[in-house]
């Protein structure tokens, strides 16, 4: 009497000799050339193997949603940048109204002379004793 | 023979940090149980050669992939499924009944060892895995070669558990069947 598992591995244990050359190869392809690549050249392969590919799809979407972002921002840029451009610069009739309108204001507010500024006090150093006696006299 | 049901002290993590020594323990470990589960569902003796090459390769590129140490073997018997069933689109050009309607058994089962099978029946027992369909062999074999858990099983075939339990139960009620009859 035997196990199922018995029957499958009997039957197939002729394959042993073929697993054990594939076993080798795999071995050999995968880790024999590893040590004689620097550190520092492997590193962006590391970085590729555990990092990006097990999450290589979270990683596409943000590139596409990063990338519609950048498209976005930049069409609306050139956009602004183009209106300004195309806007015309202002025509001396315009320029002159406005300054009319400038005076006009300041005519009504009554600001159309411009004050004196009051002269910078003269800083002298004095005793502190004497200035005491300056502010009781005030 | 190897007791399979006894959890075994795998050096996968020392395999993790790129150790060959490891990655030849574990590849020895696993390449007879894997050629015979990728053999049984192909039939064709250098595609499931070619499979067991790949799944190793692909084990030792994606090894940074596995969560849990624990589970290296169902985890690499989920990368050999996955050519298996890559092999038979490419081959068949159909998709594989994966999704029939569960349908759970009350009772459920015991060791894949509670099934015995004499010398004379041992054809007769591959001519019957041989007929059934592919995901009900694919789930007897999985619990035949490495006494995987259900939850392992279904983690293996990306399927549900209650599927797993009905593909089981009919599959190992069909065996019993036939040796009850060769009594």
């Amino acid at each position: 009497m035997k196990t199922p598992r018995e029957i499958l591995f009997v039957r197939h244990q002729n394959a042993t000799p073929k697993l054990d050359t594939i076993r080798r190869e795999v071995l050999k392809s995968e880790f024999q050339n590893e040590p004689s690549i620097p550190f520092y050249l492997n590193l962006p392969l590391m970085f590729w193997r555990e990092l990006i590919f097990p999450c290589r799809r979270i990683w596409t979407g943000l590139a596409a949603v990063w990338i519609f972002i950048f498209i976005i921002n930049f069409s609306q840029h050139d956009k602004s940048e183009m209106m300004a451009r195309k806007s015309p610069p202002p025509s001396p009739e315009m320029i002159l109204a406005f300054r009319q309108q400038e005076l006009l204001l300041a005519e009504l507010i009554g600001q159309n002379e411009p004050r004196d500024a009051e002269p910078p006090k003269i800083f002298s150093p004095r005793p502190s004793s004497e200035r005491r006696f300056e502010i009781l006299t005030a | 023979m190897l007791a399979v049901a006894e959890r075994e002290q795998l050096p996968v993590q020392q395999a993790r940090d790129g150790n060959p020594a490891a990655w030849d323990v574990l590849f020895r470990r696993y390449q007879l149980p894997l050629y015979v589960y990728v053999f049984e569902l192909a039939r064709n003796e250098q595609a499931s050669l070619d499979i067991v090459q790949e799944t190793f390769i692909a084990a030792v590129k994606h090894i940074g992939g596995l969560r849990d140490d624990e589970k290296f073997g169902s985890w690499l018997f989920g990368i050999a499924h996955q050519k298996v069933i890559q092999l038979w689109r490419k081959h068949s050009g159909k998709e594989i009944l994966f999704d029939e309607i569960p349908e759970t058994p009350d009772e459920f089962e015991n060791s894949p060892d509670d099934l015995l099978i004499r010398s004379e029946q041992e054809t007769e027992f591959m001519n019957l895995l041989n007929q059934l369909p592919l995901p009900q062999r694919s789930v007897l074999l999985l619990h035949f070669v490495e006494d995987f858990s259900l939850e392992e099983i279904a983690r293996i075939m990306e399927t549900q558990l209650g599927t797993v339990k009905s593909r089981l139960h009919y599959a190992k009620k069909a065996l019993r069947k036939l040796i009850e009859e060769k009594k």
